[in-house]
């Protein structure tokens, strides 16, 4: 889950091609004009950038780091209706610093913006066949969009993850809600997360909601559910430092939540479906992390109903090849974590899809193998098309997997992002 | 051998590829119309939104606060509570030293809120989306930077490049800013080109600012001055629900007066101009299917009368009328599906040409794209192909029956025919006039059904076509010795073998009128249109040059003119005529109302009346006898009857009523507005102060000349805002007549089948009548003769159409403008009946036919006699 930032340059070229539209009030009329000419850019340079292992504090750090350049909240996750229906969902909040710390200049006005905040929201109704995906951006500031560490909540506009104040009984969920297999129970694995006060710390149940309308349907869409965490934060790379390539800079902070109990309901049109399953949560921050040989990613989160979870992300370069920096992570049912270097997993993609639209040629199913750990997972897409259309092409889809581990049949759902197939990432930097 | 008889009537259509190409033509041509007329429609209906956004904004609503302005919290919960149209505005009136110490409009907006409010959006994010318009559409996208320096940067402001120009500023300048005694620095990070006229002249007045810092700039922070908000079609059930979502929490989370209204001039005239507008097109399409049937009928029952003598063979040789009739159904199902997917075709080729053609000449790219890439409405396709279908099964049903009725003998003759044609045009006749008294009845319904209104227009239309045959016959009838005079035997030929073949020439005829009334319909409707939007200008933006203090608080204040301003403007030359305003609240009984005074002696000319007592020469002189106006909104809030009202006000005298000569349009305010003489005003009132001044130029007198003039004489006097309204007058309409362009590809298109399917019919005519040619240039005629022949037949025709549809063509515009837009939405047009669409439309009809007539003259004249008879 590489670099998802940088890339909404564009919808910010939008609103700017946009600029001067605006809206006359008293004798109202929309004016017409473009930019002809404009002051010059604010220096870049003077971001905090990640350049080594820090420590992570909770929830501190849950809430936004705006002196790195970009941040992201990325919940992902596999809902299945009491009627049977499957769906997967991804509801993303993007923070994007505008101008450098030091550039930064104090503000009478609560609606002075050093942040943008953009979201994405997608739906997979796999019953129906279809894939829904919206955006929206705003500026961090007057409440309109914004995250903060405690109490948690990040949002934009009336999309919103925040936290419900009381620690919700989760022991009635399965850790595998959403799987076939066995009945699971709340992780018993110490946190090696500490919160300030040095104790192990948990992260409180919060609620997670999303609307949205699809005009071209003529469609409601909505989202609302109540997520509880079965294990404490995996800190990912060397303690939460994650490297993407050679440079001490070029990496991020990155921490996952990688069971999630989740319950409650979408909404697809006049159909209501109660829901339950399994979410994911990343929180990455950096200040430029890819390289420029680096022009797009395949990245996975499964979650298996032997309650362990894998991460693995593989760099793609320009030439076709797997980038070193290539890795991932094993979480195991009690939360301790393994990780892996680009040389112990393979990742063999085993079909291909064109998308109708972009032309994009993606994988369309890989088989992931982890000989180490005698971990052989086949990976298909719950529906061919998830193609996220929104300012710039991505795929993002919920998949299903099956597989062996340790000689034992598994089976479980995850999530996987494809990047840079429709058109080279490398223009979006 | 039904097989066998499936066989006869395919070999038939082989053998004659000339007359199935007809008829395919002919069903393909009447869906093309149909097709067609609605694309049109679809782009001129766009057309008109586009203009009346461009003249009103997209806001519909706006949620207001009181004289301190709006908490800006009531923004983020609306879109907490997911109102997502909605944008927040920070504005007043700033003034600058660099930018010549006259009053500007700082406007401080969020970009990130304004998608919806921009008109063009498609055309704006072109480059970013991906849009096939490429980077052609105005509002190139620009970098990130720029916009990082206008969000990020206190005091950041874009100017017009004009402005920057006039006062020689440029990208980094820093201007001082007055904000009403309030100073701050601010500093230009970007230059604007304007993309129109109406642009270029708000962006003159006008400081663009991100809404932090506008808010600092005017020492509004905390506050907004309100949000914009779009709200869907009043009608729909959205419009409720949001409606009622946006007031809930504007009213049930905050404490303060916020309160949503609608946006003046959205909710008045404007709006219900462009509800009538559609509701016209809508009719016009209907007309579309009237000509989409009668041409299809047309080459339909031509190609089944053809075949008698072939039904009549079968039926000899013992076919029985079922089995003929089969054939005849099954065959016209087949054409007709064929004939229909190709009218889909030609339809969508003919709409876009149609509307490429007329958009030609309209030199604003964006406009330009918007409408000719308006998507064809599926319904419309769908519509197409089911009407083509069965009108063809039904045009080809009628003959059919006949045909196979008819005994075997008589069905072997043509004449027997036409005896018969020319023996139910009687009938026909009564039919058609009780079409046009069942439409009239329809209309006559007092309802605001737009159906009921709709199907009286269709009978009235059909009723109308239905008197074809009879005035065939009594032109032809009444040609006859003139064009004998005239012309001699080929001049008594002519009507004489247009009435010979009247159930042939008479659907033509019926096809050829209704489409050139069409296009007196739309020139008429258009004209009204026109009319309408140069009067509701001239209320909305009054006088040539507007003076007035600037003011930007919801409720109207009443700043007064300083009164050596008043003397400089006056002494101002070019001035032909001046005239002054006072408007201020006064107090009433049933609480404060809004009273303008105006020294116009002739104030009631431009308003747009709900309702008057009397005519406007008497609302005219009973306001110059101590009566006032009342605004619409007031007359709702008072409760006030459409006559006879009156309206109490306290005065300085004491309370007085006041009678009320007129209810007019105006949504300026919400809260409702007296208008009276300023004489009046004044003998109630001890006030001698003026709010505003209207100036009307002399002729010749170059409005931005002048109003640069004025505003260097009133420089350091007082802060006056100078419109230059006539311009401002000038740019709207040519805006709106951009729209008007479009439904001249109404007109393009009834023309074109008017032209194609009288040609298509004449063709079908001649070829029938090949032997009779034949034996015409046997027994002597030349080839000159003959092709005179032709063409005096087929102006005759077009000359009864062209009469024909003039009073129908007027009529059509009458009932849309007088029953349904006055029923449907209270907004009577002023008529504009122009001569000329008159004119033209005969001149089309005419053209049209005697056009149509060439071909066949010629083909006919080829003809050697010996192979036209061949057949004996």
């Amino acid at each position: 889950m590489i670099g998802k930032h940088l890339r909404w340059v564009i919808p910010l070229l939008a609103i700017v091609g946009a600029s001067a539209w605006f809206f006359w009030p008293k004798a109202p009329a929309p004016l017409r004009a473009s930019l002809v000419a404009a002051a010059a850019p604010a220096d870049v340079a003077g971001f905090a950038r990640a350049e080594g292992p820090r420590e992570i504090v909770f929830p501190a750090d849950r809430g936004p780091h705006d002196d790195y350049q970009t941040e992201w909240w990325y919940y992902t996750g596999n809902l299945t209706a009491e009627t049977g229906e499957h769906f997967g969902y991804q509801l993303t909040f993007f923070r994007r610093a505008l101008v450098p710390p030091d550039d930064r200049a104090a503000r009478d006005s609560a609606w002075g913006a050093d942040q943008v905040y953009m979201a994405h929201f997608a739906l997979t109704d796999v019953s129906g066949g279809r894939h829904y995906s919206f955006e929206r951006l705003a500026r961090g500031a007057a409440g309109v969009a914004g995250a903060q560490a405690d109490p948690y909540r990040v949002w934009l506009e009336d999309w919103e993850v925040a936290e419900i104040g009381a620690t919700a009984d989760v022991s009635g969920i399965e850790a595998s809600a959403g799987l076939s297999g066995q009945a699971g129970q709340p992780a018993k694995a110490s946190s090696p997360v500490a919160a300030s006060d040095g104790a192990p710390w948990r992260p409180r149940p919060a609620r997670l909601r999303a609307a949205a309308f699809d005009p071209n349907l003529n469609l409601n869409l909505s989202l609302d559910l109540t997520l509880s965490d079965f294990k404490p934060p995996v800190l990912q790379g060397d303690r939460g430092y994650s490297r993407k390539g050679p440079e001490p800079g070029n990496a991020s902070y990155y921490v996952s939540r990688t069971r999630i109990a989740s319950e409650g309901t979408v909404a697809v049109g006049d159909k209501v479906f109660q829901v339950s399953g399994l979410s994911w949560m990343d929180q990455e921050w950096s200040t430029s992390a890819l390289g420029p040989e680096q022009v797009g990613w395949d990245w996975f989160s499964i979650q298996l109903d032997d309650e362990t979870e894998l991460m693995a992300f593989q760099l793609r370069r320009a030439d076709g090849s797997v980038d070193a920096f290539s890795s991932g992570t094993l979480i195991a049912a009690d939360g301790t974590t393994r990780q892996l270097g680009p040389g112990d997993f393979t990742l063999t993609p085993t079909a291909t899809w064109r998308s109708p639209r972009t032309g994009g040629d993606y994988p369309a199913a890989w088989v992931l193998a982890v000989p180490a750990a005698d971990l052989r997972l086949e990976i298909t897409p719950w529906l061919a098309d998830q193609e996220m259309q929104v300012s710039y092409t991505y795929w993002e889809g919920a998949v299903r997997v099956t597989g062996t581990s340790a000689g034992q049949p598994v089976v479980g759902n995850g999530y996987v992002e494809l990047t840079g197939y429709a058109g080279s990432m490398q223009g979006q930097f | 051998m039904n097989r066998t008889l499936y066989n006869v009537g395919w070999r038939y259509q082989l053998c004659h590829p000339w007359q199935t190409f007809l008829m395919i033509l002919g069903i393909a041509l009447g869906v093309a119309v149909m097709v067609a007329i609605d694309l049109a429609n679809s782009a001129a209906s766009r057309a008109f939104d586009l203009s009346t956004d461009a003249v009103a904004g997209r806001a519909t609503h706006q949620v207001i606060g009181g004289p301190a302005g709006l908490d800006e919290a009531v923004y983020t919960q609306l879109r907490a509570a997911g109102v997502r149209d909605v944008a927040p505005v920070v504005t007043d009136y700033v003034t600058s030293p660099q930018l010549g110490d006259r009053p500007l409009q700082l406007l401080g907006v969020d970009p990130f809120a304004e998608a919806p409010f921009r008109s063009y959006l498609a055309g704006a994010t072109a480059g970013a989306q991906g849009s096939s318009y490429g980077g052609a559409a105005p509002g190139t996208p620009v970098g990130l930077d720029q916009l990082v320096a206008f969000l990020t940067r206190p005091g950041a402001l874009l100017i017009s490049e004009g402005l920057a120009a006039e006062y020689g500023l440029a990208v980094g300048d820093a201007v001082s800013l007055d904000a009403s005694g309030r100073a701050s620095t601010g500093v230009i990070v970007g230059l604007l080109r304007p993309e129109d006229g109406l642009t270029r002249r708000a962006l003159d007045g006008m400081i663009l600012a991100d809404i932090a810092s506008a808010q600092e700039a005017l020492g509004m922070v905390g506050r907004l001055s309100h949000v914009d908000v779009i709200l869907p079609d009043v009608r729909s059930d959205d419009f409720s629900r949001l409606a009622t979502k946006t007031t809930e929490v504007v009213t049930t989370n905050l404490p303060s007066d916020a309160q949503l209204v609608p946006v003046g001039a959205r909710s008045g005239a404007l709006e219900q101009m462009t509800t009538a507008f559609r509701t016209n097109l809508t009719a016009l399409s209907l007309l579309a299917l009237v000509v989409g049937m009668f041409l299809i009928y047309n080459s339909m029952t031509f190609s089944v009368v053809q075949r008698r003598p072939l039904f009549g063979t079968l039926r000899c040789l013992g076919v029985t009328r079922a089995e003929i009739g089969r054939l005849v159904l099954g065959e016209a199902v087949a054409v007709g599906a064929i004939g229909s997917l190709l009218g889909l075709g030609l339809g969508v080729l003919l709409g876009q040409g149609a509307v490429q053609a007329v958009t030609q000449t309209i030199n604003d790219l964006y406009f330009v794209v918007t409408v000719r890439g308006i998507a064809i409405p599926p319904g419309s396709l769908i519509k197409g192909m089911v009407l083509g279908v069965a009108a063809t099964v039904a045009s080809a049903a009628l003959p059919a029956w006949e045909a196979a009725s008819a005994p075997p003998r008589l069905a072997l003759s043509r004449s027997g025919l036409e005896d018969k044609a020319r023996r139910v045009t009687p009938f026909i006749t009564a039919l058609g006039a009780g079409g046009i008294a069942l439409g009239g009845g329809l209309l006559a319904i007092p309802t605001r059904s737009l159906v009921i209104s709709f199907a009286g227009i269709f009978f009235l239309t059909i009723g109308c076509a239905l008197l074809a045959p009879i005035s065939t016959l009594i032109l032809a009838r009444g040609a006859l010795p003139l064009m004998g005079r005239a012309f001699g035997v080929l001049g008594r030929l002519a009507p004489r073998s247009v009435t010979a073949a009247l159930s042939r020439t008479a659907v033509a005829v019926a096809a050829l009128m209704v489409a050139v009334s069409v296009t007196v319909g739309v020139g008429l409707m258009v004209g009204s249109f026109r009319t309408t939007v140069v009067s509701w200008l001239g209320q909305t933006l009054w006088g040539d040059v507007y003076v007035s203090a600037p003011q930007f608080t919801a409720t109207r204040s009443a700043a007064p003119l300083d009164p050596r301003a008043l003397d400089l403007l006056v002494a101002t030359p070019g001035i032909a005529r001046w005239d002054v305003l006072r408007s201020t609240d006064v107090g009433s009984p049933d609480g404060p109302i809004g009273v303008t005074a105006v020294s116009d002696r002739d104030f009631t000319a431009p308003r747009v009346f709900v309702s008057t007592d009397g005519s406007r020469e008497q609302v005219a002189g009973a306001v110059k006898a101590g009566a006032v106006l009342a605004s619409e909104p007031l007359a709702n809030r008072l409760g006030l009857p459409a006559h006879g009202a009156a309206v109490t006000l306290t005065t300085d005298r004491g309370e007085h009523t006041f009678p009320v000569a007129g209810i007019y349009r105006d949504y300026s305010n919400s809260q409702g507005t007296v208008m009276m003489g300023l004489d009046l005003y004044r003998q109630y009132w001890d006030d001698d102060a003026v709010t505003a001044a209207l100036v009307v130029l002399a002729p010749g007198v170059e409005t931005d000349r002048f109003v640069r003039d004025l505003q260097g004489r009133l420089a350091g006097i007082q802060g006056l805002l100078v419109r230059p309204n006539r311009a401002l007058r000038d740019e709207a309409l040519a805006v709106f007549d951009r729209a008007f362009a479009i439904t001249g590809a109404l007109q393009v298109l009834a023309a074109i089948v008017a032209f194609i399917g009288v040609l298509s019919a004449l063709l079908s005519l001649q070829l029938e009548r090949a032997r009779e040619f034949g034996v015409l240039r046997a027994v002597g005629l030349t080839v000159r003769q003959f092709r005179g022949l032709v063409l005096l037949e087929t102006g005759l025709m077009g000359l009864t159409a062209g009469l024909l549809a003039l009073p129908t063509g007027l009529a059509l515009a009458l009932v849309l403008i007088f029953i349904i837009n006055a029923r449907s939405f209270g907004w009577t047009m002023q008529l504009y009946a122009d001569p000329a669409v008159f004119l033209q439309a005969l001149a089309l009809a005419v053209v049209a036919a005697l056009l149509a007539g060439v071909y066949p003259a010629i083909r006919m004249g080829r003809m050697a006699a010996a192979e036209a008879l061949r057949g004996e």
